[in-house]
């Protein structure tokens, strides 16, 4: 009779080796803002979580996003350092916005004879990382704190001249039962 | 007279999740190997089977009695609430039926603690496994008429197992 045992770590885990790439690439060479979003969270016992939204993970199933979350970290930073990771999460930005984690949203608000045009502020805002994924004219800049927001609003001004009054930076307002239990 | 089904049926608690956990485990292994197989509805009690596994293991660890009825408003939405605000991405729809997002609960509160903390391939596993269940399983499938193919009830098939089978460990 055959007897078959399967460790944990022996089941081959779906790769998609230019996402990993792309990943780990933006790893070594982390920017301002922009998307792929990484926040990384400190665990006891030296493991750690890891988040990271991207647009890219459309079409890819949650398993999968993990398994390119750690090549990419293997990748970037060695074995070792991928074996602290206890907990590995990729969504899109709309999974994100709609799981609650991205409060936080700039958007132009343009007046007849603002110095710049709303194609002009949509091609900024995707630069910054705004998601195309709630549909390709209308990119949707978010944000998990007022802070990151107020940081990108100040790089829009830079790349936009003139578009002081443009920017406008909102929160959802929650649930009633949110409220409720405060 | 004997009591009627539902007047016999206890509140919830963990030693009730754990005993039904097993219970329609079994229910949909009947299910799936009946002569004419029913795979959709041996996949959506297999779900529920894990649910129960996952939320046992959620609340043994944050030492609530085993025989401790648990309720909505004073255990499960708190939970979530405590899942949400420790990052994980828990949908609204559903919420108290979302796997993956127990799952990776699950493994966030046991990272409070080094004596609590899943071993790294472990806890990646865990949440490897509520990944998997997230993309076949909902609790409205109830309402659903389609067939389930042989390899989607396979492998809830063996999400479940895992679970059950590593519920100790959890």
């Amino acid at each position: 009779m055959p007897r078959k045992i399967r460790g944990i770590d022996e089941k081959p885990r779906p790769i998609n080796g230019n996402l990993a790439e792309r990943l780990a690439d933006e790893l070594r060479n982390s920017r301002e803002s922009g998307q792929p979003m990484v926040e990384e969270e400190a665990f006891a016992a030296g493991k750690r979580g890891v988040s990271v939204i991207w647009d890219a993970w459309d079409r890819l199933s949650f398993e999968e996003r993990t398994s390119v979350i750690l090549k990419a970290y293997e990748l970037a930073e060695g074995h070792e350092y991928r074996e602290t990771i206890a907990l590995a999460s990729g969504l899109t930005v709309p999974e994100a916005y709609a799981a609650g984690m991205l409060p936080f949203q700039i958007i132009p608000a343009l007046r007849r004879g603002d110095a710049v045009t709303l194609e002009q502020c949509h091609q900024a805002m995707i630069k910054e990382g705004a998601s195309t994924l709630f549909g390709a004219d209308k990119p949707q800049l978010r944000f998990a704190t007022e802070e990151d927001a107020e940081a990108v609003r100040k790089r829009l001004l830079q790349a936009l001249p003139g578009s002081d009054q443009v920017w406008v930076i909102t929160q959802e307002g929650g649930k009633v039962e949110d409220w409720v239990e405060r | 007279m004997p009591r009627r089904l539902l007047n016999r049926c206890n509140q919830d608690s963990i030693r009730e999740y754990r005993a039904a956990a097993r219970q329609r485990f079994d229910d949909a292994l009947a299910m799936a190997t009946a002569g004419a197989p029913r795979r959709t509805g041996a996949i959506y009690l297999w779900g529920y089977s894990i649910e129960m596994v996952l939320k046992a293991a959620y609340f043994s660890l944050i030492g609530l009695p085993e025989t401790r009825v648990i309720g909505w408003g004073t255990d499960l939405r708190p939970a979530i609430h405590r899942g949400r605000a420790m990052g994980i991405a828990w949908p609204s729809q559903g919420e108290g039926h979302n796997v993956r997002a127990w799952a990776e609960l699950l493994v966030r509160e046991r990272a409070l603690l080094p004596a609590t903390i899943f071993p790294a391939p472990f806890g990646l596993e865990v949440q490897r496994q509520g990944q998997r269940v997230e993309q076949l399983w909902r609790e409205t499938l109830r309402y659903r008429k389609n067939y389930a193919y042989l390899y989607e009830m396979r492998q809830m098939h063996e999400a479940a197992q895992w679970f059950l089978g590593n519920a100790h460990a959890l």
